[in-house]
């Protein structure tokens, strides 16, 4: 971790469901958009604001923790983003909870474009013990 | 009309969708969002140390990116862009190299405001033939999208 982390480090068992995070603005850009088709190999994908990870992005931005994995996603489509308008992200803790003895979290982001349309909705469960992969599945 | 009207009855299949992943792609999903940094889906120390695994896996977000065009190309998009959803259980991770394909059925179709919401249940399974997600997905699809009813 850089000496210069001002991070706070999670604490799971204090972490409040229903935290809300800072707000999260960023433009689109067309550059953006072409590269996450190329990426996915979808010239026709509409919602590239999904590698943008809105709702763990501000998560990461104030806690610090040994990282974590995706364990589920659901994705709500309402209007595909248009290049070179600013979104504007709402993202909360909506859950969190222990399963098989492991700890999740659930974060949950709204993302609205700067002309009040609604983009998507994004939750993500995710394991908060990453190294299970490793143990579960290996090299 | 323009519309192809399809029936959308509980057990259709739905056209498989197959994606070859290679790291390049991984790299270009997450430098679309400006990310340069390593990390577990673009680095090999980074995965060794955060997953404890060999190598890179890719992104359970590029997965459902995958899982959106599955069922776009289903609903098409004037349906699917406006009214989609999909929500993925990723069961094992997916690595450069791997080549996964979405397959689904339509699990159940119920009335709702303006149309249908139509739903999929939804396998991912990699080349090796093991389950790497299950999911579920749905659109709503409009009453004029449906042929006439018999």
């Amino acid at each position: 971790m850089p000496e210069d982390d001002d991070r706070i480090l999670l604490d799971w068992d204090a972490l409040e469901v229903g935290e809300t995070f800072k707000k999260y603005e960023y433009v689109l850009t067309q550059e953006m958009i072409d590269t996450y088709r190329e990426g996915v190999m979808d010239p026709e994908a509409g919602f590239p604001t999904i590698s943008h990870k809105v709702d763990i992005k501000q998560f990461n931005a104030k806690y610090r923790d040994d990282g974590s994995v995706n364990a589920r996603c659901a994705f709500y489509c309402y209007n595909p983003p248009v290049a070179g308008k600013k979104l504007t992200v709402r993202a909360w803790v909506a859950d969190k909870y222990v399963r098989r003895g492991k700890n999740y979290t659930v974060t949950e982001a709204v993302s609205v474009d700067e002309d009040g349309r609604l983009i998507d909705r994004v939750i993500t469960h995710e394991l908060k013990q990453p190294t299970e992969v490793g143990k579960k599945w290996g090299g | 009309m323009g519309r192809v009207a399809k029936a959308q009855r509980v057990g259709d299949e739905i056209e498989p969708l197959a994606k070859h992943v290679t790291q390049e792609a991984i790299n270009l999903f997450e430098g679309s969002a400006g990310r340069s940094a390593p990390s577990q889906f673009t680095d090999e120390a980074t995965a060794r140390e955060t997953l404890g695994t060999e190598g890179t896996v890719a992104s359970g977000r590029m997965s459902l990116s995958f899982a959106l065009e599955f069922l776009r190309r289903h609903f098409g998009g004037e349906v699917f862009n406006h009214s989609g959803t999909v929500d993925l259980r990723f069961l094992r991770p997916v690595r450069p190299g791997d080549t996964i394909t979405f397959s689904g059925i339509v699990a159940d179709v119920s009335r709702e405001a303006g149309g249908r919401r139509v739903s999929v249940d939804i396998k991912m399974m990699n080349q090796r033939g093991d389950t790497a997600g299950v999911g579920t997905g749905s659109a709503v699809v409009p009453n004029a999208f449906f042929p006439p009813e018999e």
